[in-house]
């Protein structure tokens, strides 16, 4: 309890969950399949969709940024407002989140 | 450091191929970038409509439906897109022989000036071709000499969801209609002399994952039209339109409601999202009074988890009433699908021998790999045979997969599984039957490929997938292409081509013993149809994906054929080095 008060906890859930080997296979799941089919593949070569294993984040690159992109969308894009919409809710998105930095680790 | 795992390597062949919508695939990949980039959608200029106010044409009067029944008996016509009812894209002319076909000169070219896929067949009626492009040009251009005579540039909207590249197959003619459905779901009709345009219907709202890149197939006095969007959890459906006033008849849907017969091979209310897309055109049948329609994939594509059941009618064969729409009967080809095996490739209506006793049968060589022979009057299970490699299951005698548990998706699959979900055959391209050789001439795709499933939830003009694939033999190209001698009243194969890459261009067969299609090298190929020796090969440029015919104008003998390739081409085999635009080459024989 003291140690959460000192500020060691985790900031958000993601960087908890990259240390859960169950969350990363959520994360993995709930990824590939509803986000890599067509729109985020890994090793795209061809198409205008983001690469989200480069290190290069266009909305915001921390844990809390891309959380807000994926639970709001993206204005003038395809990317829609998966807020609400995936089966355990935000748990789902963190665990997205997880599962992508944890690919992208040596960023 | 970043770790990437070859198994998401992209789903844009999805795009490509399949769901027709293309879905094809899927069929081809996701959502659409707007279309409006330079050279596709619409000239430089904005002017979108060149309308025609001389005397053209031969005046050969409307068609009517004795002609469209006769289907090519006269070599002057090509008026359907399977060429007759029963979808043989057989031609009349004896000329066209493999002994005559290496003389075929180049008469004349016409470009489309868009990109991606063209698939296009053409229609001959009256000395006039009609062709249509990616995108949605259309072009009514002089037979015989190739001159521009109208042309329509369908506006698109910006953010159009078609699964599998902006394609369409070309037009329906009827009267003095000539008909085409749009990637924003909508079915126009113009005046085929003038080019004005008679009516234009809405199908349904597009934002809702829909687009129509297939034929309309006109019956009597009605247009049918399919649709696509088997990746994005739509309801499918085909529709019957008034050739006079483009009014809505029927509309068949292909996924029960709630109460409906059907529903209960839906876990849940799974049906909602339940896909089972009409992409490609159907075929009819006027001594019974028969229409035939296919569909595609059930959604999500590659998790059934949360679709549990046969999910009726996905990837299925129904017989309708013309007249209503009403079902006749269904034969499912297969239930539970999971692989994306769209049961939208094309049919044949063909009356073989079987043990002694004629048979009006069905035939379709489907995407599962298996070559079906159905009997067309009551949707019995005859038999099936497998075309091309085909491990996800065996078929039981009443004409039920027996499947390979190995083959089912996993979240961390490591079997290939074949075919790949590009088929075998798809929906996107044509085979062609020469009834005097019982002979039908399939091209295909050898691969394998791993099925990923994965957790999804639906949103509303998002994709629906449910999981990935990786096409492994593509990328490591072990891939190849085929083109099968298939004989219909047995289903085993005669003869075999094989192709570099995979296949996926139409084919043409003439009564002259010859087969013409091309590949995705950008050759138009053409073999003896009796042995399969090739006989003639000519560089076209772009691959090729559209659909040949042969015609006679002005007393010459024409084959057209397309070329130009879409942009996925890593997902295809296809080499990338060729830059992309259709272009419609005529051969003219000396």
């Amino acid at each position: 309890m003291i140690s959460a008060v000192g500020g060691c906890a985790p900031t958000d859930p993601a960087s908890q969950y990259q240390e859960d080997p169950e969350a990363l296979r959520r994360g993995e799941s709930v990824f590939a399949g509803t986000c890599s089919g067509y729109c985020h593949g890994m090793n795209i070569v061809v198409g205008d969709v983001p690469n989200l294993f480069d290190c290069s984040w266009i909305h915001g690159g921390s844990n809390q940024e891309i959380f807000a992109t994926i639970t709001n969308g993206v204005a003038g894009s395809r990317m829609v407002a998966f807020g609400g919409r995936l089966p355990e809710g935000d748990d789902d998105i963190w665990k997205i989140i997880a599962f992508l930095k944890n690919e992208a680790s040596g960023c | 450091m970043t770790t990437r795992r070859p198994m998401y390597a992209c789903l844009l062949s999805l795009f490509i191929a399949a769901c027709g919508g293309g879905d094809g695939a899927p069929s081809e990949p996701g959502t659409a970038s707007a279309p409006q980039e330079a050279g596709e959608g619409t000239a430089s200029t904005g002017k979108t409509h060149w309308t025609n106010d001389q005397p053209i044409g031969l005046g050969m009067g409307p068609v009517d439906s004795a002609m469209l029944e006769r289907g090519l008996e006269d070599p002057t016509q090509w008026l359907l897109y399977g060429g007759n009812y029963s979808n043989f894209r057989h031609s009349p002319i004896e000329r066209l022989t493999p002994e005559a076909v290496p003389n075929l000169q180049v008469a004349w070219s016409f470009p489309t000036g868009t990109d991606q896929q063209f698939e296009v067949s053409p229609v001959v009626y009256d000395g006039i071709m009609y062709i249509s492009s990616s995108y949605n040009r259309l072009f009514a251009l002089d037979a015989a000499s190739g001159e521009a005579l109208w042309r329509y540039d369908h506006p698109q909207p910006p953010d159009l969801l078609y699964c599998c590249g902006p394609v369409n197959r070309g037009v329906a003619i009827s009267g003095d209609a000539v008909i085409m459905a749009t990637l924003d779901a909508r079915i126009i009709a113009f005046h085929r002399h003038t080019g004005e345009i008679l009516w234009n219907t809405e199908i349904i709202d597009y934002h809702g994952g829909y687009a129509a890149t297939g034929v309309p197939l006109v019956v009597g006095d009605l247009a049918i039209i399919g649709i696509a969007g088997g990746e994005y959890g739509i309801r499918g459906f085909f529709d019957a339109y008034s050739v006079a006033t483009g009014e809505r008849v029927w509309r068949h849907y292909t996924v029960p409601a709630a109460g409906e017969p059907g529903v209960e091979t839906w876990s849940g209310t799974s049906y909602e999202t339940g896909g089972a897309p009409t992409w490609n055109q159907g075929a009819y049948d006027p001594e019974t009074n028969t229409l035939f329609w296919t569909t595609g994939n059930p959604g999500p594509d590659w998790n059934g988890d949360v679709r549990l059941g046969d999910n009726l009618y996905s990837d299925a064969v129904i017989a309708v009433d013309p007249a209503t729409g009403e079902r006749k009967w269904y034969f499912q080809f297969t239930p539970h699908d999971v692989w994306d095996y769209d049961g939208n490739t094309q049919i044949f209506l063909i009356d073989v021998i079987r043990n002694g006793r004629e048979v009006k049968a069905l035939v379709q060589p489907n995407r599962n790999g298996y070559f079906y022979i159905l009997d067309r009057t009551d949707g019995s299970f005859i038999s099936a045979v497998p075309y091309v490699q085909a491990n996800w299951a065996t078929i039981a005698e009443d004409g039920r997969p027996i499947v390979n548990e190995a083959a089912m998706p996993t979240e961390d699959p490591n079997e290939l599984v074949c075919p790949s979900h590009l088929g075998g055959m798809n929906g996107a391209w044509t085979g062609a039957l020469n009834p005097g050789l019982g002979l039908a001439f399939i091209p295909a795709v050898e691969s394998c490929e791993y099925y990923q499933k994965g957790i999804t939830a639906f949103v509303p003009g998002q994709m629906f997938l449910g999981g990935l694939y990786q096409l492994i033999d593509v990328q490591e190209g072990r891939a190849f292409g085929v083109l099968a001698a298939i004989d219909v009243a047995t289903g085993e194969t005669r003869w075999r081509y094989q192709d570099p890459v995979p296949l996926m261009g139409g084919t043409l067969s003439t009564e002259g013993g010859v087969v013409i299609t091309g590949n995705q090298l950008g050759f138009a190929l053409a073999f003896n149809a009796e042995t399969g020796e090739e006989v003639w090969r000519h560089r076209l440029g772009g691959g090729i994906r559209s659909q040949p015919i042969a015609y006679e104008a002005d007393g010459r003998t024409f084959v057209a054929i397309g070329s130009g390739n879409g942009r996925f081409l890593e997902s295809t085999g296809a080499p990338d080095i060729v830059p992309e635009g259709g272009q419609l080459f005529v051969f003219e024989l000396p």
